[in-house]
């Protein structure tokens, strides 16, 4: 859980820059990563990223827990197009009754798949980097995603902390008490933290409520403040679309 | 002869088992950041948005009368997140996995609230955990928040009014929601992915190499919904009568 933490590196340019410009760039980036037919778009974009990411500080454990589930799935994906997908064989191998093959087009649609999911997760990784989550969420608005999830999403990240404390307290306590010593053990276990998660979040909520409700809540979370846009940032964010897509084009 | 065959042979065990694995893992953790092409994720997005919209509706209706709604919501989302970034071991595929938390959340507070709290929970993992992506955002909300919620729900209030008990009623619809919401999640991997192949035998394929992980996690996911049935019911029975899961007349009896 500690990968969820804000690691975006403050001092840097990027992470001062405009969520709603960040945002725009990242969805661009990601269009054009899912729609290129090669996979070379794709390794620009991931080497580009990477770059960001070093450059920003990020931490490289952080960096590499966050990359690795991905790398994984993209390495299967390419092994498995390979092996059971396609025409144009490449190798065959018969053991023990069964023919293996091989096939050139399956490595080739592995191989870009595995570098669109390499892709698309630099430009996510990026932004998560380089972007606050209250300015994230303010960009989403100024986007029109609708209010009532924005306010959703702020209530489950303010209390998400929260509630995974508490639900390591109550999992270290069971398991001082032997509460995970077996499966089925475990099983009760984890359905016992689970229901005691929901009370809490239940108390939490009224809790909450009172104390929002004293300081005049009605319903609504404030309207968040958009700054206006620094010109030289909206070149800068047009003149690197246009770049990638030109690169994208070739 | 022999050391070809050795290699040729290790080789094989060592890409079923990758294969196996990485199906599971890539849906235990969501559909990951640009698996899908994009005319699926377009596809996907298009099918979940008219459930978000109703819920969305729904909450502005309920947080009027209600102010406390959209904090029990965004908590429960916070549930729901952690509860699907809680990897749980599981033996007999040697792996971990996690339970989705939506068939929860679906009995609790209805399929529609449901399906915002998985669009939450699942836009938060996509943006600062890399769990699933902006890509496949809709087609994550569409297994995870649609499909659990609503075969969660619906099999919980089917068994309850044939009178079962709440915790087997909980068990019951944990399980059906977990293996709903894989079930989904392989048909929309195998029509994103097939490419030119035909879609069963891959969705089969793809459903079968869950088996190893998704059978005793959905036995998990149903333990775990009647443990916490069971809970709510000694603790706090008057949130299942405003819940609208027991009657007044139930409490206590």
């Amino acid at each position: 859980m500690h990968v969820f933490s804000d690691y975006s590196g403050k001092t840097h340019i990027l992470t001062k820059g405009d969520a709603r410009l960040k945002l725009l760039v990242a969805v661009s980036l990601l269009v054009m990563v899912l729609s290129h037919r090669g996979f070379v778009f794709a390794l620009v974009v991931t080497g580009a990223s990477l770059l960001l990411c070093v450059k920003m500080r990020a931490p490289v454990k952080v960096f590499v827990l966050r990359f690795s589930e991905p790398a994984f799935i993209a390495l299967v994906l390419c092994l498995i197009k390979f092996l059971f997908f396609g025409r144009d064989a490449l190798f065959t191998a018969h053991l023990l009754g069964f023919t293996i093959s091989g096939y050139r087009d399956g490595l080739a649609d592995g191989l870009l798949a595995a570098a669109r999911i390499i892709g698309a997760v630099s430009v996510i990784t990026v932004l998560g980097f380089a972007t606050p989550f209250t300015e994230l969420m303010s960009g989403l608005s100024w986007f029109r995603v609708p209010k009532g999830l924005i306010e959703v999403l702020m209530f489950a990240y303010r209390y998400i902390f929260m509630l995974l404390e508490d639900a390591m307290v109550i999992y270290y306590a069971q398991k001082n008490r032997l509460g995970y010593s077996n499966f089925r053990r475990g099983l009760t276990s984890f359905g016992i933290l689970a229901g005691s998660l929901t009370l809490k979040a239940f108390e939490h909520s009224q809790n909450a409520t009172v104390a929002m409700v004293q300081r005049g809540y009605d319903g609504h979370m404030p309207a968040m403040q958009h700054r206006p846009f620094k010109v030289s940032e909206v070149i800068a964010t047009v003149f690197l679309i246009v770049v990638m897509g030109c690169i994208w084009e070739m | 002869m022999n050391k070809t065959l050795i290699t040729i042979g290790g080789t094989l065990t060592l890409l079923v088992f990758l294969h196996l694995l990485a199906a599971s893992e890539a849906c235990a953790m969501h559909i990951s950041e640009g698996i899908l092409p994009y005319q699926w994720a377009v596809f996907w997005y298009a099918v979940s948005a008219p459930f978000v919209a109703y819920g969305l509706h729904r909450l502005n209706v309920i947080s009027k009368e209600d102010l406390s709604f959209k904090p029990l919501v965004g908590l429960l989302t916070a549930v729901v997140f952690i509860i699907s970034c809680m990897p749980v071991p599981v033996p007999i595929a040697g792996t971990a996995s996690h339970p989705c938390g939506t068939g929860i959340s679906g009995i609790l507070l209805g399929p529609s609230i449901s399906v915002l709290i998985a669009s939450a929970a699942l836009l938060l993992q996509a943006l600062f955990l890399s769990h699933g992506g902006l890509s496949t955002l809709g087609a994550n909300i569409f297994s995870m928040g649609v499909i659990g919620s609503f075969s969660g729900f619906v099999v919980f209030r089917s068994l309850r009014t044939c009178r079962v008990n709440l915790p087997l009623a909980g068990f019951a619809a944990g399980i059906i929601a977990d293996w709903a919401t894989y079930a989904g999640t392989s048909a929309e991997l195998a029509a994103g992915i097939r490419g030119d192949a035909s879609f069963f035998p891959l969705f089969s394929r793809i459903l079968i190499a869950f088996i190893p992980t998704q059978l005793p996690l959905g036995l998990l996911e149903g333990v775990m919904t009647a443990g916490m049935m069971s809970l709510l019911y000694r603790k706090r029975p008057d949130l299942l009568v405003k819940m609208r899961i027991l009657e007044p007349g139930e409490v206590g009896s």
